[in-house]
C-alpha cells in the first residue's frame, strides 16, 4: 500500500503524537525504576541500620559490663596521671626523692623528647600514646637497689614506665672503708608513658 | 486540533426512492439532522451540508428497490487470487460495479473441487445513488461504507430472532415493507415493497400476504423447502401496533409468525432514542453506525480517506496503548516502590527504637570524662602496651634463686631487655640505643644474658666447666625461660670452632668465663 505525500502530511502528526507518547511512557518506566532501584537501596541501608542497632542492643549488658570494667582501668589511668599530658617535673620530683628516701649513691638519667607512640582513632576524637624514652645510670650496693627504685618509680605514677632495657654489671671497685662503695651499676632504658585522650572533656 | 465528538458521532444518509434523510448517531441516540430531496436540487442542498461538516464521517444506507442478488460458485482461493476472480465476476454480472459487492455463504464441495459461494449483490440502478457518492467524495468527507438495507438484516435478526436455520425479517420501513430471508445468519434474498399510509389492521394483513407471497417465489428458487419446518417470520411491528398483528399474523404449517415491538427491538439493539416519526430503519440506521457489517458496496477509492482516518486513529490508540502499557508498567513499579519505602520506613523506626533503647540504657551508665567509644579504645591500647612490658624485677629474682644452688659460679653482669629471641639465637644482640620492643606483639620476648664466672674449678677442665655450666644454664631455663641458643663458653667445643690448650704447671689467675641466654616470650 503506497500513500500520497498528502496523506503522509495527515498521518505525520498521530504518529508524532504516538512517538511521544511512547516516550513518555518508556521516561515514565525508566524514572519508575530509577525509584524503585533507590528504594531498594534505602531498604538496604535501613534494614543493615536495623540490624546493627538491633545487635548493639542485644549486647548490651555484655557492654554495660565491659564499660565499667574499662571505667575502673580509665580512671585508675586518670588517679595515676598516666592520662594526661605529661608532667616531666613530678617525675623529676619523683626521681630525686626516691634517690633520698633509698639513699641511692650517684644517679644519672636524661630524659628525650616525647614522640608519639600510637595513635588510634575514635569517633569522640584521636587517643594518642606518647612516649618519652628515659636513660638511667645508676650505682648500687645491692641489686634490691634497682629493684626497690624501680618498684618506687612505678608507684609514684604519672606516667606508665615500661623498662625496655637493664644491664647490671659490677663496677669491679674494691672496698676501700673510707666511703661507700658502689659495688654494680645499672644501666636502664625505660619509656615513661602517657596517654592523651581528645574526646575527653576538658 | 482533533474534535473528540467527531470520534463517537458518525453520520448516516439514509437513501430511499424518493427523499433521502441525513441522521446522526452519537451516544446510542439517532437524530434527524436533514432531509433532502431526492432530486438535483437535494444534491445541492446535501454539498451545502457538507460543506459546513467537513472532516465528519458517514455513511450511506440504501433502502432502495431493485438490488439484484444473484447466487455463484468461484473456486476456492484467497487473496489477491480471489479478490481477481470476485472481481470478474462482478464485472460479468453488473455493467456498473462501482457499488457492488460479494457476500461469501461459505464453501460447497463439488466433485473433488472445492468452491466458494458467494452471493452478488448490486443495486439496479446506481446512478441514483452516483450524484449523493460524488458529493461525498467533491467534499472530502470521511465516507466508512455504502450499506443496503438487507447487508444488516443478519445482525438484526441475530438479535430479535431465535437462532434457526432459516428467518424472514420483515420490517415496515419509511421505504416501504422490508423482507430479507437470512439463512444461516448470512443474507439469502431481499426485496422491498412500497407501501403507503394505512391502518395498522390492514397493515398486517399487507405483511401477512406480502409474507406468503416471498415464501412462495423462495420455494420456487429452491431456496426454501417445499416441505419441512414452518419459516419462522420476525415481524418489527410499528410502535403500538403489536397485538393488532399478532392478532393478523397467526402462524400455520408453513409460517412461524414472532411479532417483536419496534420499541423492544430498538431496546435490543441499544438504541436509546429516535427522531418523531422514524419507522423500523431507525433500527438499520443504528447497526451502521454502530456495528457495521465487513460487507458493503463502496470501493476502496470511496473510502480511501475513511481508511486513513481510521490510520490515524489506529496510530494514536497505539501510542495510547504503548503508553497505558508503560503506565501499567511504571504504576507496578510505582506500588513495589511505595512497598519498598514503607519497608524501609518501618526498618527505620525500628532502627531508631532500638537506637533509642539503646541510648536509654547507656544513658544509666557511669559518668565518664569522655565517649564510651574512646574510653574503650584507651584501654584496650592500654592493655595492649602493658602487655607487651615485663618487670626486670622478675627475671632478677629467678636469677638470684638459681644462683643460690650454684656457690662456685660467680655473676659478672645480667643485661635484661624487651626484644625478640631471634636476637639471641643470631648472637647479634644489637646496640643498647637501638634495643626498642618489637612494634606489634607476637614476637616480643624478655631477654636475659647472664655472664659468669666459674670458680674452684681448673681453668683447663673443659669437662667440668661444661658440666656446670650446663647444670646452671638448665636451671635457669624455668619458670618460663627457655635458652635462646647454648650458652657460650670459654672455649668451643662443637665441631665447627676450634678447640685450642694451654696446658702449663702453673694455675691461671681468671677464672672461666660464660654466658647463658635466656628468653621468655610475651602474651
Amino acid at each position: 500500500m503506497s500513500f500520497t505525500p498528502e496523506e503522509l502530511k495527515k498521518l505525520l502528526l498521530p504518529a508524532l503524537a504516538a512517538l511521544v507518547l511512547l516516550g513518555a511512557g518508556a521516561a515514565l518506566i525508566w524514572s519508575a525504576g530509577q525509584s524503585t532501584a533507590r528504594a531498594k537501596r534505602e531498604l538496604a541501608a535501613a534494614q543493615d541500620e536495623r540490624r546493627q542497632n538491633g545487635e548493639r542492643l542485644a549486647r548490651i549488658a555484655e557492654e554495660e559490663r565491659e564499660v565499667k570494667e574499662k571505667l575502673d582501668v580509665y580512671q585508675r589511668l586518670a588517679q595515676l596521671n598516666i592520662l594526661g599530658e605529661e608532667r616531666r617535673l613530678e617525675w623529676a620530683d619523683a626521681i630525686t626523692r626516691i634517690r633520698t628516701q633509698r639513699e641511692l649513691l650517684d644517679m644519672r638519667y636524661r630524659v628525650e623528647r616525647q614522640r608519639l607512640l600510637s595513635s588510634v582513632a575514635a569517633k569522640a576524637g584521636n587517643v594518642d600514646f606518647h612516649a618519652s624514652s628515659m636513660k638511667l645510670d645508676l650505682a648500687l650496693l645491692h641489686e634490691e637497689d634497682l629493684v626497690r627504685f624501680l618498684g618506687d618509680l612505678r608507684a609514684s605514677g604519672n606516667a606508665f614506665y615500661a623498662v625496655q632495657r637493664c644491664a647490671i654489671t659490677r663496677t669491679g671497685q674494691a672496698a676501700t672503708g673510707a666511703g661507700i662503695t658502689p659495688r654494680l651499676r645499672a644501666d636502664c632504658d625505660i619509656d615513661l608513658i602517657t596517654i592523651v585522650d581528645r574526646g575527653a572533656k576538658r | 486540533m482533533i474534535n473528540l465528538s467527531q470520534l463517537t458521532t458518525r453520520r448516516i444518509l439514509y437513501f430511499t426512492a424518493e427523499d433521502h434523510y441525513l441522521y446522526r448517531s452519537a451516544g446510542g441516540a439517532l437524530e434527524l439532522e436533514a432531509r433532502f430531496s431526492g432530486d438535483d436540487l437535494g444534491a445541492g442542498d446535501f454539498r451545502e451540508h457538507l460543506r459546513a461538516h467537513r472532516g465528519a464521517l458517514y455513511s450511506v444506507l440504501a433502502d432502495i428497490a431493485g438490488e439484484d442478488f444473484h447466487e455463484e460458485q468461484i473456486p476456492f482461493v484467497r487473496g489477491s487470487d480471489r479478490d481477481a476472480v470476485v472481481a470478474r465476476r462482478l464485472a460479468q454480472r453488473y455493467r456498473d460495479t462501482r457499488l457492488a459487492a460479494a457476500l461469501s455463504l461459505g464453501q460447497v464441495a463439488s466433485g473433488e473441487r472445492r468452491n466458494e459461494r458467494l452471493l452478488l449483490a448490486s443495486f439496479t440502478n446506481t446512478q441514483q445513488l452516483a450524484p449523493w457518492l460524488n458529493a461525498l467524495e467533491e467534499a472530502g468527507a470521511r465516507l466508512s461504507g455504502v450499506y443496503s438495507v438487507p447487508l444488516l438484516a443478519p445482525a438484526l435478526a441475530a438479535r430479535l430472532a431465535r437462532r434457526g436455520e432459516r428467518v424472514l425479517l420483515v420490517t415496515a420501513n419509511r421505504a416501504g415493507l422490508r423482507q430479507c430471508f437470512i439463512e444461516h445468519g448470512r443474507l439469502r434474498f431481499a426485496r422491498l415493497e412500497r407501501t403507503v399510509d394505512m391502518v395498522p389492521q390492514a397493515l398486517a394483513m399487507f405483511v401477512r400476504s406480502e409474507t406468503l407471497r416471498l415464501a412462495q417465489y423462495l420455494v420456487t428458487l429452491r431456496a426454501l423447502p417445499r416441505e419441512g419446518a414452518p419459516l419462522h417470520v420476525a415481524v418489527v411491528a410499528p410502535a403500538g401496533q403489536r397485538e393488532v398483528f399478532e392478532q393478523v399474523l397467526v402462524s400455520d404449517a408453513r409460517l412461524q409468525f414472532h411479532t417483536h415491538d419496534l420499541a423492544a427491538a430498538q431496546k435490543a439493539i441499544r438504541l436509546r432514542r429516535t427522531p418523531e416519526g422514524t419507522l423500523a430503519e431507525a433500527l438499520y440506521l443504528h447497526l451502521t453506525a454502530r456495528k457495521p457489517p465487513a460487507e458493503q458496496f463502496a470501493s476502496r477509492e470511496d473510502r480511501r480517506r475513511y481508511f486513513i482516518w481510521q490510520l490515524q486513529r489506529g496510530v494514536v490508540a497505539a501510542g495510547v496503548l504503548g503508553f497505558a502499557a508503560c503506565a501499567f508498567v511504571g504504576g507496578s513499579r510505582w506500588l513495589e516502590t511505595l512497598g519498598l519505602r514503607e519497608q524501609a520506613q518501618q526498618q527505620q523506626e525500628q532502627g531508631r527504637r532500638a537506637a533509642q533503647e539503646y541510648e536509654r540504657i547507656t544513658a544509666t551508665f557511669p559518668v565518664t570524662q569522655t565517649s564510651t567509644e574512646n574510653m574503650k579504645v584507651a584501654v584496650v591500647e592500654f592493655r595492649r602496651i602493658a602487655e607487651r612490658s615485663a618487670l626486670p624485677e622478675q627475671a632478677l629474682t629467678h636469677v638470684s634463686r638459681v644462683l643460690a644452688q650454684f656457690p662456685q659460679i660467680e655473676l659478672d653482669g645480667v643485661n635484661w631487655r624487651i626484644g625478640r629471641p631471634s636476637e639471641l639465637r643470631e648472637g647479634k644482640p644489637p646496640a643498647p640505643a637501638a634495643a626498642k620492643p618489637p612494634a606489634v606483639g607476637g614476637e616480643a620476648a624478655v631477654l636475659v644474658e647472664v655472664s659468669g664466672r666459674v670458680n674452684a674449678t681448673q681453668r683447663t677442665d673443659y669437662r667440668g666447666i661444661t658440666a656446670q655450666v650446663q647444670r646452671f644454664a638448665a636451671a635457669l631455663a624455668d619458670a618460663g625461660y627457655e635458652l635462646a641458643r647454648s650458652p657460650q663458653l670459654p672455649f668451643d667445643v662443637t665441631s665447627e670452632g676450634t678447640l685450642t690448650g694451654d696446658i702449663v704447671g702453673s694455675v691461671s689467675g681468671d677464672a672461666p668465663r660464660f654466658t647463658v641466654f635466656l628468653a621468655r616470650r610475651l602474651p
